[in-house]
């Protein structure tokens, strides 16, 4: 018996955007107000889930084709590298460095290394979210 | 319709390199100044002009406001009454809508006025199936549904 899906997922192919740009500004704006990469992380992932839902697995599969565990290991070692770069230029293990650039579009930002930090949290809770969910829902 | 748009943005970027003016009140101006350049060149269009869909567009958000007090003062009624004798009713609506998002958003309306919910979609989504809390005739529904809303959003995709 398959029903007729139509409704919800229209709606999950329009909401998808408005949750990963709520997840990336949530993450953008860790540094002075409420958020960070592990929120973040966590909304971009439930944006995933959300089409898992309205399709199926190997649907999402297909159109997001990222493998989850290889994200784990990528965002382990970012955050590793940024907290270890401090130490060849003899400052002690996770000195974080900032400084004021003049970027086009933007104009006169702050860029701070805890931002690569962060990174490095926000893929490494989209793998393992996505990892965990992903294994559950296969197991037929 | 997209192509009106687009030109009509080109033509306010282009209004904004003649005058040098590029701030959002130079946007504006340009955007104004190419609406009128393309209402002057409707002929020439394959399409019906895009302006005539935003104002139908305007018309069915107006129309859903309307039915939403009207319907929600009806709801208001049945819950305050002393007395129970609705008649609840399971009934199909036939549709000629045929894109994804035009089912959505009819489907949408008639769910957000109250008294009714769209239930079920059909396998091959040429109907509808719609509970309603009170009903006395289910053809005099149907027609008020198919006469008010599928119209207006017919009037909003029509080319």
């Amino acid at each position: 018996m398959k029903t007729n899906d139509m409704i919800i997922q229209f709606t999950a192919k329009i909401v998808f955007f408005i949750i990963f740009f709520f997840a990336i500004h949530i993450f953008l704006a860790g540094h002075y107000t409420p958020g960070g990469g592990f929120v973040g992380g966590l909304l971009a992932s439930s944006a995933i889930v959300l089409l898992v839902l309205a399709f199926d697995i190997k649907t999402v599969r297909t159109v997001i084709p990222v493998n989850y565990t290889t994200l784990i290991g990528i965002g382990l070692l970012l955050a590793l590298a940024t907290a270890a770069f401090p130490m060849f230029k003899g400052d002690p293990f996770f000195t974080h460095y900032f400084d004021y650039f003049t970027l086009p579009l933007i104009g006169k930002t702050s860029l701070h290394t805890a931002m690569l930090f962060d990174t490095g949290v926000f893929l490494v809770v989209v793998g393992v979210t996505m990892t965990i969910i992903q294994t559950i829902g296969e197991d037929e | 319709m997209a192509f009106q748009i687009l030109l009509n943005f080109t033509l306010a970027f282009i209004w904004m390199f003649l005058s040098s003016n590029f701030t959002a009140s130079g946007f504006l101006i340009g955007f104004l100044l190419g609406m009128l350049a393309i209402i002057m060149m409707r002929r020439f269009f394959k399409q019906r002009i895009y302006l005539v869909r935003v104002w139908a567009l305007i018309k069915l958000t107006l129309l859903f406001i309307k039915e939403l007090i009207m319907a929600n003062v009806q709801v208001l009624k049945l819950a305050l009454s002393p007395k129970l004798n609705m008649q609840p009713a399971f009934f199909a609506l036939p549709i000629e809508l045929k894109e994804e998002w035009e089912i959505t958003l009819l489907s949408s309306l008639i769910t957000l006025t109250p008294g009714t919910i769209v239930v079920h979609i059909s396998d091959d989504a040429k109907t509808l199936y719609i509970h309603a809390i009170d009903i006395d005739d289910v053809d005099e529904a149907i027609d008020d549904i198919k006469n008010s809303f599928e119209k207006a959003i017919m009037e909003v995709t029509k080319s």
